[in-house]
């Protein structure tokens, strides 16, 4: 591997973690900031077209146009809308997936552990049927259809799961998108070469990939994954390195779709398994959360307490997780799961299994899991990972004080020679890093359950001010915008200081956790009011939903609220940040968000700033559109003034 | 004095360092993601020619150690300086007769594009920064800056 440690590695807002991966012997990402500090300027802004071989064309003054006769606002929006077409073919991938696992389980009367969500979704859905099995099949089919379903025919769904005004107003925009996957496919098609050139038409459409990604890839992955893998439960659990167990065999997960690993979450705590664990000299086997994947399972972890050992870190922890030598394999399934990793497996011997092709690693085996293979699979999976950790970590610690004493001489003999050969990995543990008490389970449902059943009690202490408002900080994690977490966890700390509460979703999830600030003391960091009610509570500052899917869950908890106040989205003294956006699959939340009217900060430009068109559309005019807005800042302290300044706004034209 | 230095071969003609010196030069001053990449007002003082075959020719200003462009220059608007060996530009002594234009042997020097009253002339980012822009920004090294004698 690329030897670079030594190098300098990037800021992380995790002072324990930074230290960590300054002191491996390992490079990380991390460590490759420094290397990819130049960056291309063009490229920032978006005005480099690569779409056809005149390519690459870039805006300069001398050449406002590409070969082609594109101009910066069409070269900026084609990119745009490609990133926002693919981040939402991504989440509609996870969605359809999700709805299939749970036909499938339902046609094979498996498991169902949200009864509760299961109806919720009848009635949501207009769904009756006379066992749990039909009902569950007919609620997975009324997804998949709507999948399906061409462009030119709109969702069934999208009126059932969207917030009234809301619908009416996407209604009035002619913005309600047709079958979810066609409209990924018309979103690529439009921006290839020489078709659309209107910025305006294409940011329309980025609103419509908004609409579908949001209400099925965010929304019913979460409501589907509840009825198969149970709701989530509020609870305190750790988080951090320190929740790797290096006396079992362990096994990162990383990725996007839980319900993959509904089956061997199971089959890992049967005795089978077990003993096939102990056969080596573990104790059994642990799931280690790693990327939101690993919060999900975090959310439901109630339901999982004996195979599920804790959240460890988000996408950016990945190489330090594995840089402690417990790791004994990784099974990934989708997105976030780095290239990086792969040279660290290899150097650590761990089995990197990838469930699911479209996210195939290079040193992966790919074992997909089709619904009828899922014992065999499952149990070749399970024999394989048991397989590299007695070959990382199976160093034989038998007992022979009892032998025959003519015997014991070749014994010794034996074991020194095996020993001599077979060199256990070495284990670099951080057993203090994180904390044992971070709030968890918090769903809409948990959340309100807490509450008494109703969204009152939050209303009154918004309208009495004890709560300033509330902030959704949601996304991904990147190293850029002032280093690991740096900008996400500032944020935040400026936020619940002004009174903010703040509510989390995805990788930026996993760096505010891993700082403390999801445990009841963060409550001291809060502003006075804000932190008076935590104490009050028991609660912290800052709400752990979860997932990036669970957007989706606050955007239920937002029109809940709405619907309470008898007003639109956009009234409530709610904005959200994606501070450290990453990936496409961001930009198509973000679209969501703006298509739900929210006021959305990133700390990054999605590169769209050298289309004046792109950028006026989005960060003024969409207030007109839909209500939504575009802010962009990388300084945490302004970033948190201007989100202040408009649930202030916000406030006052609800008179509260 | 230090000069850039250029290593044409590694040049992979990506105009990084051309959008640095814009980048640079510009006012009023903000980040790369605001720079107009359109306005002809923010000129680049460096070129990159393809030479036709595939490679690049990065167009730097050498600050030469006998500047033709100051050598030509009546009006003083041109100068190389004691002290740095750098050539700097007066604008406000500049009677726009772009004698140095004409003289310059690499055809770095160009009047600027819209009033076509003064010159656009590398300062080599004195006021910006220790380290030239384009040099910073260079993702190739094809550029850096290298001491040498005046
Ligand atoms: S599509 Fe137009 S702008 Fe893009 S590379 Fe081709 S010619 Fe250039
Ligand atoms: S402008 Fe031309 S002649 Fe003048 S110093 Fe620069 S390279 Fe030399
Ligand atoms: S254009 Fe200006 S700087 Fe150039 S030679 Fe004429 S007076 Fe001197
Ligand atoms: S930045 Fe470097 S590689 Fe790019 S064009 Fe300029 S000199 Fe060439």
């Amino acid at each position: 591997m690329n030897n670079c440690f030594g190098c300098n590695t990037c800021k992380s807002a995790d002072k324990p973690l930074e230290a960590f991966i300054a002191s491996l012997p390992l490079e990380t990402s991390h460590h490759r900031v420094e290397s990819q500090r130049t960056k291309c300027g063009f490229g920032l802004q978006g005005v480099c077209c690569r779409l056809c071989s005149n390519g690459p064309c870039r805006i300069t003054p001398d050449a406002p146009r590409g070969i082609c006769g594109a101009n910066a606002d069409t070269i900026v929006t084609r990119n745009f809308l490609r990133a926002v077409a693919a981040g939402s073919g991504c989440y509609i991938h996870v969605v359809e997936n999700t709805a299939l696992n749970l036909k499938n389980t339902a046609r094979a009367k498996g498991p169902i552990k949200g009864e509760k969500a299961l109806e919720r979704l009848c009635q949501l859905f207009d769904i009756s049927g006379s066992s749990l099995y039909e009902k569950a099949e007919k609620a997975a089919d009324a997804v998949i259809s709507d999948l399906y379903k061409p462009e030119y025919v709109q969702m069934e769904l999208v009126e059932k799961l969207a917030y009234k005004p809301r619908f009416e107003k996407w209604k009035e925009l002619g913005i309600l998108p047709g079958g979810a996957k066609s409209e990924v496919f018309r979103g690529v098609v439009k921006c290839s070469t020489n078709l659309n050139s209107d910025p305006v038409d294409m940011l329309v459409d980025c609103l419509r990939l908004g609409i579908s990604t949001g209400l099925y890839g965010l929304v019913l992955t979460n409501l589907l994954n509840d009825v198969l893998l149970g709701e989530p439960e509020l609870r305190f659990a750790p988080v951090g390195l320190r929740v790797i167990n290096p006396d079992y065999i362990n096994i990162m997960i990383t990725g996007h779709q839980h319900s993959m690993f509904t089956d061997l979450q199971e089959r890992l705590i049967q005795p089978e398994a077990v003993a096939k664990a102990k056969a080596v000299g573990a104790k059994g086997f642990k799931l280690v959360g790693c990327t939101c994947v690993g919060q999900d399972l975090q959310l439901r972890g109630s339901h999982y307490t004996e195979i599920f050992d804790g959240h460890a870190g988000n996408n950016y922890t990945s190489e330090a997780i594995l840089a402690t030598g417990a790791i004994d394999a990784v099974l990934s399934e989708f997105n976030c799961t780095l290239p990086g990793i792969e040279p660290i497996c290899e150097e650590l011997k761990i089995k990197q299994i990838c469930l699911d092709s479209v996210a195939k690693k290079a040193n992966a085996e790919l074992m997909e899991f089709p619904f009828t293979e899922r014992a065999h699979q499952g149990e070749l999976i399970i024999d394989k990972i048991v397989e590299a950790y007695a070959a990382r970590r199976g160093a034989l610690n038998l007992d022979f004080s009892q032998a025959n004493a003519e015997w014991k001489p070749l014994i010794d003999a034996l074991m020194g020679a095996y020993k001599s050969i077979h060199k256990d990995v070495p284990l670099n543990l951080l057993p203090d890093h994180g904390n044992d008490n971070t709030l968890t389970g918090v769903s809409e449902v948990s959340l309100k359950a807490f509450l008494g059943g109703k969204w009152k009690p939050l209303i009154d202490l918004i309208a009495a001010g004890e709560i300033k408002g509330l902030a959704g900080v949601v996304g991904c994690s990147n190293l850029t915008a002032g280093g690991h977490d740096v900008l996400s966890v500032e944020l935040t700390k400026e936020l619940i200081a002004k009174d903010i509460l703040v509510l989390t979703a995805g990788c930026s999830s996993g760096g505010i956790e891993n700082c403390g600030l999801m445990t009841p003391e963060a409550a001291q960091m809060a502003g006075p009011k804000l932190r008076a009610v935590c104490e009050k509570l028991g609660i912290p500052p800052v709400l752990n939903f979860g997932p990036c899917l669970a957007i989706g869950r606050l955007e239920i908890v937002a029109s809940e609220m709405a619907e309470e106040l008898g007003v639109d989205l956009p009234q409530l003294p709610l904005v959200l940040s994606a501070a450290q956006w990453l990936e496409e699959q961001a930009l198509a939340d973000g679209a969501y968000g703006l298509a739900l009217g929210l006021p959305l900060h990133l700390g990054l430009p999605p590169f769209i700033t050298g289309s004046k068109v792109a950028v006026k559309v989005l960060t003024e005019d969409m207030k007109q559109l839909t209500g939504g807005q575009l802010i962009i800042n990388s300084d945490a302290k302004e970033s948190a003034e201007l989100l202040e300044k408009i649930i202030l706004e916000k406030r006052s034209a609800l008179n509260i | 004095m230090k000069r850039i230095m250029i290593d044409d071969s590694k040049c992979d003609g990506c105009k990084n360092c051309s959008a640095a010196c814009m980048q640079a030069h510009r006012e009023p001053a903000g980040s790369i993601y605001d720079l107009d990449m359109s306005d002809p007002k923010n000129e680049t003082r460096n070129h990159i020619l393809a030479d036709g075959k595939g490679g690049y020719r990065p167009i730097f200003c050498r600050h030469c150690t006998l500047p033709e462009c100051a050598m030509s220059c009546m009006s003083g608007a041109l100068n190389k300086e004691k002290d740095t060996g750098l050539v700097r530009y007066d604008e406000k002594k500049c009677g726009a007769c772009f004698m140095c234009v004409m003289n310059c042997p690499y055809g770095v020097l160009k009047p600027d594009t819209l009033t076509r009253t003064k010159v656009i002339k590398c300062d080599f980012c004195l006021e910006a920064d220790s380290e030239p822009s384009c040099v910073k920004n260079c993702p190739k090294k094809a550029i850096w800056v290298q001491e040498v004698q005046a």
